[in-house]
């Protein structure tokens, strides 16, 4: 738990899904190590714990969307056990429910979410993907080992830089790549034939949450009439309604966007005094929220939706997992 | 001038009949379609859908009558209903002859499709839907997974029939999940749930045949008296919709489009003239002439996809952006069988469905012709879409889709 805990805060571990995997992970080796105090029932005290995990975890970073929806449904696992189940073997059930999630809502959904992208990439077609998703990456690499030939643009943004991973795994597979920064978006976007892109989580009118630079990404495809396609796994669906991206967000490290990394002289800021510095604030948002105008379809394990129907398969399958 | 042979009607056969060709043919029309006897469709470059509905509707000339009558003279395996494509033609004979073809292992499910299909106020749909229907009624298996695996036999082979017809697949589909999706259908003995099947499987095709009365129904309220209505295509769907407004004593109008090269609308508005509606005719150009003075569009559906829009007959999508950017209401009225789950994410993005397009002089060969026969209209420029369902937003289509699919 430690271990997951300062990964985070280092920012090894970035991304919804791997975050996710890694927390239940953690979570199961807790269960497995747990063992009741006497005069307490399983139920109570390991919700209690796992809240405390969870406050630790929120401490090292605050929690993403996928990760709340799986506490939420580790919490309502627990609290469903039967009480006639002995230790040994609740906690059994509970890891093996964790490891039907973990197959069920990410593995396999995953492999869904790939088949159905895969028919809308066609021969010929120019890519366009934004910043790092473990799910358009898969999509790209599956479908260039079905043999289709389309090239990528990956674009990408300061502070965080994370389209340099996903552009050194795809070049290592023999795609052919492009690499440009988010101000050039405009110039790449009238030869981009589709667009690709990965959700943080999708609310309930359609909004898609997502790493900052997305909406930028996706209102410049809508004016080139570019097709947006977003591809998320329907766990990290969620009922709440976001109107923007202030109102609820994530600010990273405020001394990231005041440098560029390897140059030396872009260093204005480096020189103010306290006094100065008062009237300056720094802010480093970590997400941003996309508009449902912008986006053409919704790829998930439950095919292709058009935005609007998110409130079904949250109002419809959620309650699914909950009985699982 | 569409050009056709009679093999069109005679599906059996497969020569090269040049018939009367009153006006000359372009170079694009030299090899006419012949349709193969097996199962599969192979004309690549001409949907069956298409030839359906010409058969149906063509407009058909006098010595093109006889030189029908002649040949089905020739063949003695054909059903009776030839030659005469405006009236329905009698049920019995053609299922008669669907399954006289040999016994139980050799009863074509494409031959029953065909000539249910032979109706033109049946839609190709509902025609499947009867055809797969008639299947479990004749099949001989005896457990229910040989059942569900001739069923899905069956269904593969009509989809393949023509591969870019919407309507057709999603409305096989549908009939597949439908009927398999009694549950506890394992535990009764084979007999009863087999009934049961051929009941819930008639069912569904009433449902599906009394669908274009329902939305004639509700459809009734969005037509007010002295309204101009605009229409596009040879929908039956829409013309019941507006006969049931005759019906009903409203006054009101109704413009067509030409509907080239299918003359669509020369045969919409013959049907309409019939029932005393005052119609006009427009070329299609002139849609955004005459887009003030109307009030409502209406158009059919050939399917409706997932994402809200729909795919028609080339031109609805010019139409039914003329009309959202001059704020008319576009309505479509379409059948809840045709609701499929594709995704068209651009114009190009469907399978394509070609069909020769006759210009009456000869192209010269180095000339490229869109032969796209249907376009994709996205939902935000559609209002309403009238199903039996009910009067739906295209946002619910989706809705109602992952309901019926999942």
């Amino acid at each position: 738990m430690n271990r997951v805990g300062l990964q985070y805060l280092a920012g090894d571990l970035s991304g919804g899904n791997a975050r996710c995997i890694a927390m239940l992970q953690a979570f199961q080796e807790a269960i497995r190590d747990y063992s009741t105090p006497p005069e307490k029932t399983l139920t109570r005290d390991l919700t209690s714990k796992i809240g405390g995990f969870v406050s630790f975890l929120i401490e090292c970073r605050p929690l993403s969307m996928s990760m709340g929806n799986a506490i939420r449904f580790l919490k309502s696992r627990i609290a469903r056990l039967p009480l006639t189940l002995s230790e040994s073997e609740a906690k059994t059930t509970l890891c093996s429910d964790i490891d039907r999630f973990i197959n069920e809502k990410i593995v396999l959904a995953d492999k869904v979410i790939l088949r159905h992208a895969a028919t809308k990439i066609r021969d010929g077609d120019v890519l366009l993907t934004y910043g790092s998703s473990c799910v358009v990456e898969m999509i790209l690499l599956y479908a260039h080992e079905l043999g289709k030939q389309f090239r990528v643009v990956v674009v990408d943004s300061h502070p965080m830089l994370e389209g340099q991973k996903l552009l050194r795994r795809l070049v290592v597979k023999g795609l052919s790549c492009t690499y440009t920064q988010l101000n050039a978006i405009s110039y790449v976007m009238h030869k981009v034939t589709r667009v690709f892109l990965g959700a943080s989580s999708i609310f309930s009118n359609g909004t898609v949450y997502s790493t900052v630079g997305t909406a930028s990404v996706a209102m410049v495809a809508h004016a080139f009439r570019v097709p947006v396609l977003v591809c998320c796994e329907a766990y990290k669906f969620h009922e709440r309604v976001q109107l923007d991206s202030i109102c609820f967000n994530e600010l990273g490290d405020p001394d990231a966007i005041s440098k560029v990394p390897g140059r030396v002289d872009v260093n204005y800021l480096d020189n103010l005094t306290d006094k100065q510095k008062e009237n300056l604030e720094l802010l480093n948002l970590k997400y941003d929220a996309t508009p449902s105008d912008y986006i053409s379809v919704i790829v998930t394990d439950y095919g292709m939706i058009p935005p609007t129907s998110v409130p079904v398969i949250v109002r419809g399958y959620r309650k699914e997992y909950l009985l699982i | 001038m569409w050009w056709r042979s009679a093999s069109f009607i005679l599906d059996r056969q497969q020569h090269q009949n040049r018939t009367v060709a009153p006006s000359p043919e372009s170079f694009l029309l030299s090899s006419p379609p012949p349709m193969a006897d097996s199962p599969l469709n192979p004309k690549s470059n001409i949907s069956a859908y298409y030839q359906t509905r010409a058969a149906h509707h063509a407009v058909v000339t006098s010595d093109w009558l006889a030189q029908a009558q002649a040949a089905v003279g020739r063949h003695s395996d054909d059903d009776g209903s030839l030659g005469d494509d405006k009236g329905a033609a009698p049920i019995g004979g053609g299922g008669g002859g669907g399954e006289e073809e040999g016994s139980g292992k050799a009863f074509s499910v494409i031959d029953e499709f065909n000539s249910w299909r032979k109706q033109p106020a049946l839609a190709e749909a509902v025609a499947a839907i009867r055809a797969l229907a008639a299947v479990i009624r004749t099949s001989e298996a005896t457990t229910m997974m040989e059942l569900e695996i001739e069923l899905k036999k069956a269904s593969d082979s009509l989809k393949s029939w023509d591969t870019t017809s919407i309507s057709l697949t999603a409305g096989c589909d549908l009939f597949m999940l439908y009927v398999t999706r009694t549950s506890a259908l394992e535990y009764e003995d084979f007999n009863s749930a087999k009934s049961r099947l051929i009941e819930r499987a008639e069912k569904f095709g009433e449902i599906s045949c009394k669908a274009r009365r329902i939305i004639a129904m509700l459809s009734q309220d969005f037509i007010f008296d002295g309204c101009t209505i605009l229409v596009h295509g040879f929908s039956r769907v829409v013309l019941e919709v507006l006969k049931t407004a005759a019906e009903n004593k409203k006054h009101f109008r109704v413009l067509c489009t030409e509907g080239r090269p299918d003359r669509t609308g020369l045969r919409f508005s013959n049907e309409l003239a019939k029932l005393d509606v005052p119609v006009k005719l427009l070329i299609d150009s002139a849609v955004a002439y005459t887009m003030d003075e109307v009030d409502v569009v209406l158009f059919g559906a050939d399917g409706v996809v997932e994402s809200g829009g729909i795919i028609n007959m080339m031109g609805t999508f010019q139409i039914a952006l003329v009309a959202h950017s001059m704020n008319k209401p576009v309505y479509v009225a379409a059948e809840s069988y045709k609701f499929a789950r594709h995704y068209p994410l651009d114009q190009k993005d469907m399978s394509p469905a070609r069909r020769p397009i006759d210009f009456g002089v000869p192209i010269p060969s180095k000339v490229e012709v869109e032969t796209s026969a249907r376009d994709y209209t996205p939902p935000q420029y559609l209002t309403l879409l009238f199903t039996d369902l009910g009067v739906l937003t295209p946002s619910v289509i989706s809705d109602e889709l992952i309901q019926l699919y999942l």
